[in-house]
């Protein structure tokens, strides 16, 4: 594929039947700066869409969008058929959100950690689902160490049951391998693929190409705030994707 | 309403828990206050100054600055791995996050109080007549100063140097609040009957109200975009 032929972002959403997560012409201005500039994508339950880009491309701005946590200039998310209403606690409790920060507090155990987000949810039954959660994680057996005392890739995990511990419809992952060694990166990785349940949505926001494109049913490139590729990976193999992200984001930039 | 109140309940103990095991602010805290207190105690000529005439100033003077370098770091902590951007993602009431914050803080403080009390009693050889009263004073203005305190802390922690910004924002709001502090903590302290710091004491309901209701509507501007 050459360069010409990199398509540019669709005006129309590629999957149109029943969307678990529906952005529309999404805009984000930070005063003159226009950090997202109208992004539209639609996706499938249990989809899994892999958004790539370099730094400053808005990547993040545009998750903490579609978390709630920040206002869109203009645009709308829908959520199934529920429109996003920032601040509605309702939105909060159907996502899930892990980050390369962990959101975890260092003083306290992991099991804590766990029950202090599981009573923000007001969850009940945390006697069985905190165990059961860090058991999906392999932590079962450090609940009662501190989180200072883990490694960065047992954190990484432990923030992964973290944010599986309501039962959210929809996660965004938002560079959850930075910091990680190739080990804790794969071990992540199989705990992320076993979210495969074809119901969960996950949204993939990372710098590593290997690892998004291994994972991923779709793929998306964002530059300067626009979606400038969005598409299936079919036709694509894993070896050649960095030298097609590079003439994407290459052409894009010019 | 249930699950409003613990929402309130789960950040005072994660807040506390914190605290007791890195003792990070409680040990700034008390050992600023004590170091003030010396330095008091060397400043002052004792044949010159009568300490119960000066002390309730004092007192009140070191509580505030404690309770700054406490505030402050209130929620420095929760810029820790972003926990403050977790908590806001999850559906808390922001009304339960400031309180829960707020009741922290207030314990916190109370615990810096008893010492500052203690190690002034002990340096001026103060004695503390009508201590229900006094307790009631201290009590209600520390209600007032913590209320104020962490909204202001949430606002302070997200500015360059937060540490300095915070005292700005907070002692010109807290000045009216501090003296009526100081006058019913004197007038205790003296001996004089409860029935003449009823004024002060009404005052001092009052802006504890005002900073905590304030608090409650405001800390969600605050904290979100």
């Amino acid at each position: 594929m050459t360069l010409v032929d990199v398509p540019v972002a669709p005006a129309v959403p590629t999957v149109t039947p029943a969307p678990a997560l529906d952005a529309r012409e999404l805009v984000k201005d930070f005063g003159p700066l226009r950090a997202v500039a109208g992004i539209s994508f639609a996706m499938r339950p249990g989809e899994l869409l892999a958004v790539f880009g370099p730094n400053g491309a808005g990547k993040t701005t545009l998750l903490r969008m579609l978390a709630g946590a920040l206002k869109p200039t203009s645009g709308e998310v829908f959520l199934g058929s529920e429109r996003l209403e920032p601040g509605a606690a309702e939105w909060r409790r159907s996502i899930g959100v892990l980050s390369h920060q962990t959101f975890l507090n260092p003083q306290l155990t992991a099991a804590e950690n766990l029950r202090f987000y599981g009573q923000l949810f007001g969850l009940r039954d945390l006697a069985t689902r905190i165990p059961e959660r860090l058991e999906r994680v392999g932590l079962l057996d450090r609940a009662e160490m501190r989180v200072r005392h883990l490694s960065r890739g047992m954190q990484q995990r432990l923030s992964l049951a973290r944010t599986l511990l309501h039962d959210p419809q929809v996660i965004l992952l938002d560079e959850p391998y930075a910091g990680l060694d190739p080990h804790a990166a794969a071990l992540l990785n199989r705990a992320l693929a076993a979210l495969r349940d074809g119901e969960r949505t996950i949204l993939l926001i990372t710098h590593n190409l290997a690892e998004g494109f291994d994972v991923a049913d779709r793929l998306a490139i964002q530059v300067n705030g626009r979606f400038v590729f969005q598409g299936s990976r079919a036709g694509l193999e894993g070896g050649e994707f960095p030298r097609f992200y590079a003439r994407v984001v290459e052409g894009a930039s010019r | 309403m249930t699950a409003y109140l613990n929402q309130v309940r789960i950040i005072v103990w994660r807040d506390l828990t914190v605290e007791l095991r890195s003792r990070e602010r409680i040990a700034a805290m008390g050992g600023f206050a004590v170091l003030v207190a010396v330095l008091i105690y060397y400043a002052i000529d004792l044949t010159i100054v009568r300490p119960r005439d000066v002390a309730a100033g004092l007192i009140w003077m070191t509580i505030l600055f404690s309770g700054m370098l406490g505030f402050g770091r209130a929620f420095a902590m929760d810029l820790e791995q972003d926990q403050l951007q977790g908590i806001l993602l999850s559906p808390i009431s922001r009304g339960a996050f400031y309180l829960g914050k707020t009741i922290a803080n207030f314990a916190l403080l109370t615990a810096v109080e008893a010492l500052v009390f203690t190690v002034f009693g002990g340096f001026f050889n103060l004695s503390y007549g009508g201590t229900a009263w006094l307790i009631v004073a201290v009590v209600v203005a520390t209600a007032g100063v913590a209320g104020l305190g962490t909204l202001l802390g949430a606002i302070a922690v997200h500015t360059r140097p937060s540490d300095s910004i915070l005292p700005l924002l907070a002692f010109p709001l807290l000045i009216p609040l501090v003296i009526h502090a100081v006058m019913a903590t004197g007038r205790l302290m003296a001996g004089r009957p409860p029935a003449e710091v009823g004024g002060n004491l009404r005052m001092l309901a009052a802006f504890a109200i005002l900073f905590l209701a304030a608090g409650t509507v405001l800390f969600r501007y605050v904290v979100e975009e």
